[in-house]
């Protein structure tokens, strides 16, 4: 599907970004790593002693880079990772990958035996590994995880999940998301992939939220509005009578994004925030964004 | 790990909670070197949080029933490394271990074989301090035989060792223990021999090994006592900790004993090494303690609001109010 997955570009962009965030000891020592070719033993013992290696520090990373990373790789971001981190990915995406069952085996192993940093690498690294549709059913594994850190790996900047997982795979991630608190509006393709079973799960979710008393973030939303039907719509109006800002610009975007008729009436009884949307003053980004500040206040 | 006691009516009667020590010790850091938190429950997490446990590791051991294939082992050492890490992290507590094949099951020898086979893979990952806990329970021949095997793997791999002694002929088991270590080539200073008492202790200490105690009810070693060790022999070498487990045991074994230790009138400084600095140096000789780390898994910001509601970043648990009859 993607033909820019392991595509050579997007290799040397991050040999280069690897490069400028080690020592030339450390970059000879990994160089050294994939180069060998007796195999999984020297590479697991590579990919296990990166930290050792590297250190954990943030890495550095040229606007440019960043920029070229997200079109090589469809929208990868790697500006919040660690050195060991981007290192571990490298290594991954360097691995020989000539003899697919034995390239399948090595990495099924690491992650059977992976410790929490070692798990995050390896799911922020599917999207570079050959064959990608070999490892969707792995990809779906960890969402079935509940460590947080491995979850983020999967769902925030990684453009995989969208790429290769089946719809009901897909469903589960977002879900899950919302679930766990994530920052759902770093899934890519969360727009791109709505679909009506979705929107009618979230919306079930938002009710129980609701029966619970308890909050439901606004972007559960975000998914629906395409779908918005009689089943749905009295959600959309709730939502639209809120006393918080947040809900009812929620509930104005959502209408924005149906064909739904009741739901364009609604809309036009907004008409503050209608016009913030016609002129681009407000989306589910930046309506993302308000929300964060809020939270960090 | 528990053993029978004589049992009386006092001895079952329910006690009440006193927590009025914690003050004493406010502010004091404390780091268990010897706790098996995948037996615990998430209050022991929160409680030990409160009382200023920053770190603790916890030792590969015996499950209370034997294992019977190397799946479970595997799950097991991964767990370590996985799952309970995390789960410690959410309550601001730093999460080591040592991996090791424990004295009990090495003697089934067919399984054993195969736990040696993947002990490589586990022995170098993050955040593994040591092989333990490992050494001698009834001092049979296949006991001795892992027990060799591992002190190679912990030579080769460069990590300290966490010896478990055993319950019952104990002094003679601590004796022979530290023996093979030496006939192995081991630094003494990279040894950590577990459970002492007032009888092992001594020829620990005078061979050069560090020497840890258990703070453990009815089997081990109570924290009077052991308030006694640090003020007749001083704190050289000498840790604590509580090998919290399934059995009937105490999480915060460790700041309890600090805050009677400073009822005794023992000075801070000395408190500190044995509850914390000491096993620090000991383990640290790993290459994977760092003390930073400690203060980054508590900068979790639980100031966060959203709807007027708090939420959590980084995986940090909320607290629940356990007075209250009320569950929200």
């Amino acid at each position: 599907m993607m033909s820019h997955y392991q595509s050579e570009a997007l290799k040397i962009l991050l040999s280069a970004i690897v490069r400028q965030n080690v020592t030339p000891e450390v970059w000879n020592w990994l160089n050294d790593k994939v180069s060998q070719t007796d195999g999984s033993r020297q590479f697991n013992i590579a990919f296990v002693s990166v930290p050792r290696k590297t250190g954990k520090s943030l890495i550095g990373v040229t606007e440019e880079q960043e920029s070229a990373l997200r079109k090589e790789g469809a929208g990868l971001t790697i500006a919040s990772w660690t050195i060991d981190r981007l290192c571990r990915v490298w290594l991954l995406a360097m691995l020989n990958s000539a003899d697919k069952a034995r390239y399948f085996q090595t990495i099924e192993n690491l992650f059977l035996t992976a410790e929490v940093g070692e798990l995050v690498a390896l799911y922020s690294a599917l999207p570079v590994l050959a064959y990608p549709e070999m490892w969707s059913k792995r990809c779906a594994e960890g969402v079935r995880s509940n460590i947080g850190a491995a979850l983020e790996a999967i769902m925030c900047n990684n453009p995989y999940p969208a790429a290769y997982l089946n719809e009901q795979a897909w469903n589960q991630l977002v879900l899950k998301a919302f679930f766990t608190e994530k920052p759902v509006e770093q899934i890519i393709g969360l727009d791109e992939r709505a679909n009506p079973d979705l929107a009618k799960t979230l919306s079930d979710y938002a009710h129980e939220r609701w029966a619970a008393k308890r909050p439901v973030n606004p972007q559960i939303w975000r998914c629906t509005g395409k779908f918005i039907n009689a089943d749905i719509f009295p959600d959309i109006e709730r939502l639209a009578s809120s006393e918080h800002d947040f809900e009812r610009e929620a509930a104005a975007l959502a209408c924005s994004d149906s064909h739904y008729p009741p739901a364009q009436e609604l809309l036009n009884k907004m008409p503050g925030i209608k016009s913030s949307i016609t002129s681009g003053e407000l989306n589910w980004n930046i309506l993302a964004e308000k929300i964060k500040n809020h939270v960090l206040q | 790990m528990c053993c029978s006691n004589n049992i009386t009516e006092k001895g079952l009667q329910p006690g009440t909670p006193d927590k009025s020590y914690l003050d004493r010790i406010k502010g004091m850091q404390f780091f268990d070197p010897h706790i098996h938190m995948s037996s615990r429950t998430t209050d022991d997490y929160e409680a030990m949080a409160d009382a200023g446990i920053v770190a603790v590791i916890e030792p590969a051991f015996w499950l209370g029933q034997p294992r019977t294939g190397i799946d479970t082992f595997r799950d097991y050492y991964s767990s370590l490394i996985g799952w309970e890490r995390f789960r410690s992290s959410q309550f601001g507590i730093k999460h080591y271990c040592t991996i090791g094949l424990n004295s009990r099951e090495a003697n089934n020898e067919a399984l054993a074989e195969q736990v040696m086979e993947i002990l490589p893979l586990f022995v170098y990952k993050e955040g593994v301090v040591g092989v333990g806990e490992i050494g001698f329970d009834d001092q049979t021949p296949a006991e001795e035989k892992y027990y060799r095997l591992q002190l190679g793997l912990a030579k080769e791999a460069g990590l300290p060792v966490q010896i478990h002694t055993p319950h019952r002929d104990k002094k003679r088991g601590t004796t022979r223990s530290m023996d093979i270590a030496l006939e192995h080539g081991l630094d003494p200073a990279m040894v950590i021999v577990d459970h002492n008492n007032e009888e092992t202790m001594k020829e620990v200490l005078d061979r050069g090994f560090w020497a840890a105690f258990t703070i453990y009810p009815f089997t081990k070693m109570g924290n009077e006592r052991m308030a006694g060790i640090v003020k007749q022999y001083g704190t050289e070498r000498i840790m604590i900790n509580s090998a919290a487990d399934w059995g009937i045991s105490d999480p915060l074994a460790v700041p309890k004993t600090a805050a009677l230790m400073k009822d005794m009138g023992i000075s801070d400084a000395d408190i500190r090494m044995v509850t914390y600095q000491n096993a620090i140096t000991a383990f640290a000789q790993s290459g994977q303690i760092d003390e930073s780390d400690f203060t980054t898994v508590k900068n979790i910001d639980q100031s966060l609001k959203f709807s007027g509601n708090t939420i959590l970043r980084g995986g940090q648990q909320l607290r629940t109010d356990k007075s209250s009859i009320i569950i929200r």
